[in-house]
């Protein structure tokens, strides 16, 4: 059939991504393949973010109350019951996020645009006043401490508490999921959402219930994000109340516009180039986060499109093929 | 036209807009597989009609009956699985996306193919032959992966006929399918109309009284509100207050 979406431009790229972050470990130091864990990690949160923003067009600042969520169950149920695998402790993560998710859908998403995006951080504010009140459950401002524990799956072993296996662990099953999600934006919901956010009230007349598919889309993402969130606690093998915060919801927006909206790698670029930034200038000094906001004011005013707008633009005028892309299906938001 | 029974009642129907009362007691029937217009002057309210009828907008006041059925105030997404359809006056697409995807969007829900996590929407071989067969049906078949944006005002149109196609209607509405074309863009319109919905129920909105006589069974004529007649062709025309309300005027 002619009628294919998928655009071979971008699966090279991919390609070569998986190649390399197989093979990281052979040429990095430690201390590099424990960024990259985290990198990996973030850029679930952030594909996870551009689902709902760049796909379909739903601003929201509420995303870490799904995010925090995540850490703090995985925390709580490694803490609370003992012998429970990562695997279970993940699901339980990603359970309660879509619980979350679809309890606080079912309320915000009766309202459009900057409604909804307010009551997202009203919403957020209130999962962080629960995590901090409920200091018997959270430990309140001090944390929980998360004991990684090692896979013991189908018959395989593996230390966890090994930088580089943990690595291993969390590129497979966390570059799985966003391969999935890859794929989902080619599904008929993934087309749907994009549709909805181009012309709801067509969408309507073409027979969509566009709430439940925004209800679907909002908590999957929740979902996802939790799952990020169980790995951010494994990961740093501790839970504080920063993971459920408002700047954990700056964090991800930071990273998404960063790396761009407007195709679906371009967050995962946003994911690796936010961490590395973090990195190098918290070690230089204390105000970072200063540094962080002159970025994003910068991104925002003069590179709308992101870090992979401006890759495909600069591509496009080598090339001198500006333009020929507008044939091309729509992917995330164009800047 | 024989008479089948209806397919479509509307009774008594009332919209009004804060205290702008636009639809006044309309009351109007359908027969099954009849073609029925709907005329009248700009600002009638022919169009918030269709409004009311394919759920945008909940009456006022009144009811609405398909196939018997009591429909009023339902959805549009739940009309449209009963199998009623309409076309916007001013084309209402995805203007970003190819005209293919526009048109399997249609077709892809009435294959159930709408909210799964895990089908691909390309994949579907008798969703994208059926969107093929409707694209040659309305002679979008060249442009098909072009994005809505670059077409012509003719062929945003026929895409027009297409989405409202697309999900295998019995009622369809046409909302002035023809409005700023030429005479002879008009006639192939019509064409067109005539060919792709035989065997089904229209109601259509049109201006040009030439086209008004010679496709429709029967005629409704919308009068600030109200309805001043429906009936056949011939009685409309001789029908004297039709001819000073309306008719007269052009
Ligand atoms: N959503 C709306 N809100 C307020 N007034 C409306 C709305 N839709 C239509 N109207 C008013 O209703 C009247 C009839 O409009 P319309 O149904 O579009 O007429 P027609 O299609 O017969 O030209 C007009 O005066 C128009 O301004
Ligand atoms: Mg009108």
């Amino acid at each position: 059939m002619r009628r294919r979406s998928g655009n071979p431009g971008s699966v090279f790229p991919g390609i070569a991504l998986v190649g390399g972050l197989l093979a990281a470990p052979l040429f990095l130091p430690l201390y590099h393949v424990n960024l990259l864990t985290e990198v990996i990690v973030f850029a679930l949160y952030a594909v996870s973010y551009n689902l709902l923003l760049g796909y379909a067009g739903l601003l929201s600042f509420g995303h870490a109350m799904f995010f925090g969520t995540g850490a703090y169950v995985t925390a709580v149920a490694l803490a609370h019951l003992p012998g429970l695998s990562v695997g279970s402790a993940i699901l339980l993560s990603v359970a309660a996020a879509t619980l979350a998710g679809v309890v606080t859908g079912a309320l915000l998403l009766r309202h459009k645009g900057s409604y909804f995006a307010l009551l997202t951080l009203a919403f957020n504010a209130l999962f962080y006043a629960v995590a901090t009140k409920w200091h018997s459950v959270t430990g309140g401002d001090d944390g929980l401490s998360v004991n990684r524990p090692n896979l013991d799956f189908l018959g395989v072993h593996l230390d966890l508490s090994d930088i580089t296996t943990f690595y291993y662990f969390a590129l497979i099953t966390v570059g799985a999921l966003i391969g999935y999600c890859w794929h989902f934006t080619h599904t008929a919901m993934g087309r749907t959402v994009l549709l909805v956010r181009e012309n709801e009230e067509r969408m309507k007349f073409l027979g969509y219930d566009t709430n439940i598919s925004r209800l679907l889309l909002f908590t999957f993402t929740g979902a996802l994000a939790g799952c990020a969130g169980s790995y951010y606690a494994l990961f740093f093998e501790f839970t504080s109340i920063s993971a459920i915060s408002i700047e954990m919801t700056t964090t991800v927006l930071l990273m998404t516009f960063i790396g761009g909206t407007g195709s679906f790698l371009g967050p995962v670029l946003g994911a690796l180039v936010y961490t590395l930034l973090h990195d190098k200038l918290s070690d230089i000094t204390d105000r970072w986060p200063l540094i962080m906001g002159l970025i994003f004011i910068v991104m925002v005013l003069y590179v709308p499109g992101g870090l992979s707008g401006l890759i495909v633009s600069i591509r496009e005028r080598l090339a001198g093929t500006a333009g020929k892309n507008a044939a091309q299906p729509l992917e995330g938001r164009k800047p | 036209m024989k008479d089948n029974g209806r397919i479509l009642e509307v009774r008594d129907l009332y919209k009004d807009f804060s205290g702008l009362e636009v639809l006044a007691g309309v009351s109007f029937q359908v027969a099954q597989g009849e073609r029925h217009a709907v005329i009248g002057p700009n600002g009638a309210g022919k169009t918030t009609l269709f409004n009311v009828i394919t759920g945008k907008y909940k009456p006022s006041g009144g009811s609405i009956l398909f196939q018997g059925r009591d429909i009023t105030g339902r959805p549009p997404h739940q009309l449209c699985r009963m199998k009623i359809s309409r076309s916007f006056q001013i084309t209402n697409a995805f203007q970003e996306l190819t005209v293919f995807e526009n048109v399997r969007s249609g077709v892809r829900c009435l294959h159930g193919l709408r909210y799964h996590f895990f089908r691909r929407v390309d994949r579907d071989v008798a969703v994208n032959r059926r969107t093929e067969e409707l694209l040659h049906l309305v002679g979008l078949g060249s442009v098909a992966d072009a994005p809505v944006s670059t077409l012509s005002y003719g062929q945003q149109r026929a895409l027009e006929i297409a989405l409202t196609l697309s999900t295998d209607p019995e009622l369809i509405l046409l909302d002035e399918p023809t409005a700023g074309m030429t005479r002879e863009e008009t006639a192939e319109a019509i064409q067109l109309i005539d060919r792709v919905t035989r065997g089904k129920t229209l109601i259509i909105i049109e201006h040009d009284m030439d086209v008004v006589f010679s496709l429709a069974d029967r005629i409704s004529v919308l009068h600030y509100g109200r309805i001043l007649a429906s009936d056949r062709p011939h009685v409309i025309r001789d029908d004297q207050r039709v001819k000073d309300a309306y008719l007269g005027e052009g």
